[in-house]
């Protein structure tokens, strides 16, 4: 018990909003689409991830394999499968009943109109079929429609499944208070055990309310019976109270009917309880699992340099931090997500020392800070300055022994080289990269680059980083007494 | 009355300076006897200057801007003309822009020559100059040259 006031006392606000916002998504993620195709596929892709790991812990190597290849592609069997459902959350005009809303509202479709309707048809004995969309899209399941839109009327519906009418054939689609297909061919059902008598008309709504949460309603032409078809099953209509509760339960409805919002309400709580329960289990594991330890090696990043200064050299260019948190956590800790920096607002030309403290160190809430090493870093900073220097040939090789190099005239005799004061106030030269006798001819010119020592040091404006060489060689004349030993 | 004799000595001494002492007393000759500019006296002019293999009889051999190590030495040869007044040059010899040696000397009025050497190692082979500063420590002239194989 002690414990758990402990865990309890140790959580800060951010931990609070944390675990609340993630039980609200998940809640509302319940809401949106409970009862619908999407909710059973990712209670399926939920069992597949608990046997997944049920495997690699006995030990199946092939299973667990085909398991993990299979949730591994399983975010994008989602996209793919439900871009519909996706795109309507997403697309969705009314943002407040996304976040907020827990019932389909009523799109003031009606009820009444279609229940004495269809009641006509079966007293005319005229076969007919309406379809009613729920929460999930049908335009993907319904194929050949003519498109209508037209207001729902007694008059309407009996006009479509007029049998002399063209259109009669096939489904009628109603969304709001508009028939907006006519005509429309629906998915058969594949059910073998369905009774002789119920014909193609019945396949083909029990086919749609097996594949979508739409409600179909069907009237058979030669009996003048009335069924329902919803969620793969099809229900005999005796009575117009009875089709009318069917409807209103379907949009949501429930006038009058006290035991049916208690039981609602329950089914909502009970959804909200369990999602603040299961996310804070898995905020509890991820954030106070078993602890892990890492040590990363992270660059220091130096911020705030005055532009007229330059960082000569550091005593560490990167230190080693290490880190601890749960094992999830550390897991997914990614290196550039730790980050150390160091102001060099405050420095000055010359040895600056630094202290790299906690401040300066960025990483991902969850994780302790337990050490830096090396915990000071000494930072040489010179002003920049600009100094023109002289440029020497440096030649080497050997030329031949008749052959001396008595002349060479640069196009560049001197250099504009930026640096850093301490450094270039050292320098009085620049010389060429090694120019290499071997290959001179009587005359000639050639090119060399500058070879410019540290490499923070470079060539100005008007300045350019190569020079031609002219020279010139003459034969030698020194008597062999005279020769050098 | 007789002249004591070591009267007659220090005369003697005094008129044998008087008379070897070419710009007559100086209140500021250094310890070598020569004057530096800055006195009321012209500096010397530099005609030329070069480095070589060697120098004969005052002569520069092989003046060049390369030079082999197996050679063994080297030489800076600077001639000046007017020198108005006895007084020094300096060669400051560098390596790399290291300084590495510092080779005072002579000049003597009307016009000197004058050259110095240094001794070559394996490990002086790359770009070398000579600084040639007269007595007050100016430049007259920067000579560049390579040691190589």
């Amino acid at each position: 018990m002690d414990k758990i006031f402990q865990l309890l006392a140790s959580l800060r606000w951010q931990d609070i909003v944390d675990i609340t916002l993630n039980s609200y998504i998940l809640f509302r993620f319940y809401v949106l689409f409970r009862g619908t195709y999407v909710f059973r596929v990712l209670i399926g892709l939920t069992m597949l991830w608990f046997f997944q790991q049920i495997a690699v812990s006995l030990g199946l190597i092939v299973t667990s394999w085909v398991v993990q290849g299979i949730v591994a592609v399983a975010a994008f069997i989602i996209i793919v499968v439900f871009r519909n459902e996706i795109r309507n959350v997403l697309q969705a005009r009314n943002i407040r009943s996304v976040l907020w809303g827990f019932t389909p509202k009523s799109t003031g479709t009606p009820i009444q109109i279609i229940v004495d309707s269809v009641f006509e048809l079966a007293r005319k004995k005229c076969g007919g079929l309406l379809v009613i969309p729920g929460r999930e899209d049908v335009s993907e399941l319904v194929h050949s429609g003519i498109t209508w839109k037209g207001d729902i009327s007694r008059e309407m519906v009996l006009s479509i499944f007029w049998p002399d009418n063209p259109v009669h054939d096939g489904a009628a689609i109603i969304q709001g208070d508009q028939i907006v297909q006519v005509g429309a061919i629906l998915p058969l059902s594949n059910q073998s055990e369905l009774p002789s008598y119920f014909g193609t008309r019945h396949r083909a709504a029990l086919g749609l309310a097996e594949a979508s949460d739409a409600i179909v309603l069907i009237v058979s032409e030669e009996r003048g019976d009335i069924h329902l078809a919803k969620h793969s099953r099809l229900r005999r209509i005796l009575s117009k109270s009875k089709m009318e509760q069917k409807l209103q339960e379907h949009f949501g409805i429930y006038p009058g009917d006290q035991e049916e919002h208690k039981k609602q309400r329950l089914e909502i709580v009970t959804a909200a309880l369990v999602s603040l329960i299961f996310i804070t289990g898995v905020w509890f594991n991820v954030s106070r699992g078993l602890d892990a330890l890492v040590t990363l090696n992270v660059p220091v990043e130096y911020m705030n340099r005055k532009p007229a200064m330059e960082i000569v050299s550091a005593s560490a260019n990167s230190v080693s931090v290490d880190l601890s948190g749960s094992g999830a956590l550390i897991k997914s800790l990614r290196p550039d997500q730790v980050r150390v920096r160091l102001d060099l607002s405050k420095a000055i030309s010359g040895r600056n020392s630094f202290t790299i403290t906690a401040d300066d160190v960025s990483y991902p809430p969850g994780i302790i800070l337990k050490n830096i090493s090396p915990s000071e870093v000494t930072v040489d900073l010179d002003v920049t300055i600009e100094k023109l220097l002289p440029v020497q040939v440096d030649w080497v090789g050997k030329l031949p022994e008749d052959l001396s190099l008595v002349e060479a005239q640069l196009d560049q005799e001197k250099v504009p080289i930026i640096g850093g004061k301490r450094i270039l106030d050292s320098i009085k030269t620049v010389y060429t990269e090694k120019v290499p006798l071997d290959t001179l001819k009587e005359q000639g010119s050639l090119v060399a680059k500058l070879a410019l020592q540290p490499a923070s040091l470079k060539v100005a404006d008007g300045g350019r980083d190569k020079v031609t060489i002219k020279y010139v060689t003459k034969k030698r004349h020194l008597p062999d007494a005279l020769e050098a030993p | 009355m007789a002249i004591p004799k070591p009267v007659i000595c220090c005369c003697l001494i005094l008129l044998a300076c008087l008379l070897t002492a070419p710009g007559g007393f100086s209140a500021e000759e250094n310890a070598a006897g020569s004057t530096a500019p800055g006195d009321g006296q012209k500096a010397p002019k530099l005609i030329q200057a070069l480095v070589c293999e060697n120098v004969v009889e005052g002569i520069p051999q092989e003046p060049a801007i390369v030079f082999s190590i197996s050679r063994g030495k080297v030489s800076c040869y600077t001639f000046f003309d007017p020198v108005p007044a006895n007084t020094f040059v300096t060669h400051n010899w560098y390596y790399r822009d290291e300084p590495s040696a510092r080779i005072r000397l002579q000049l003597r009025p009307p016009r000197w020559a004058t050259f110095s050497t240094i001794q070559l190692r394996e490990t002086d082979k790359g770009p070398w100059r000579v600084e040639i500063t007269d007595a007050a420590g100016l430049i007259l002239k920067e000579l560049r040259f390579s040691i190589t194989d």
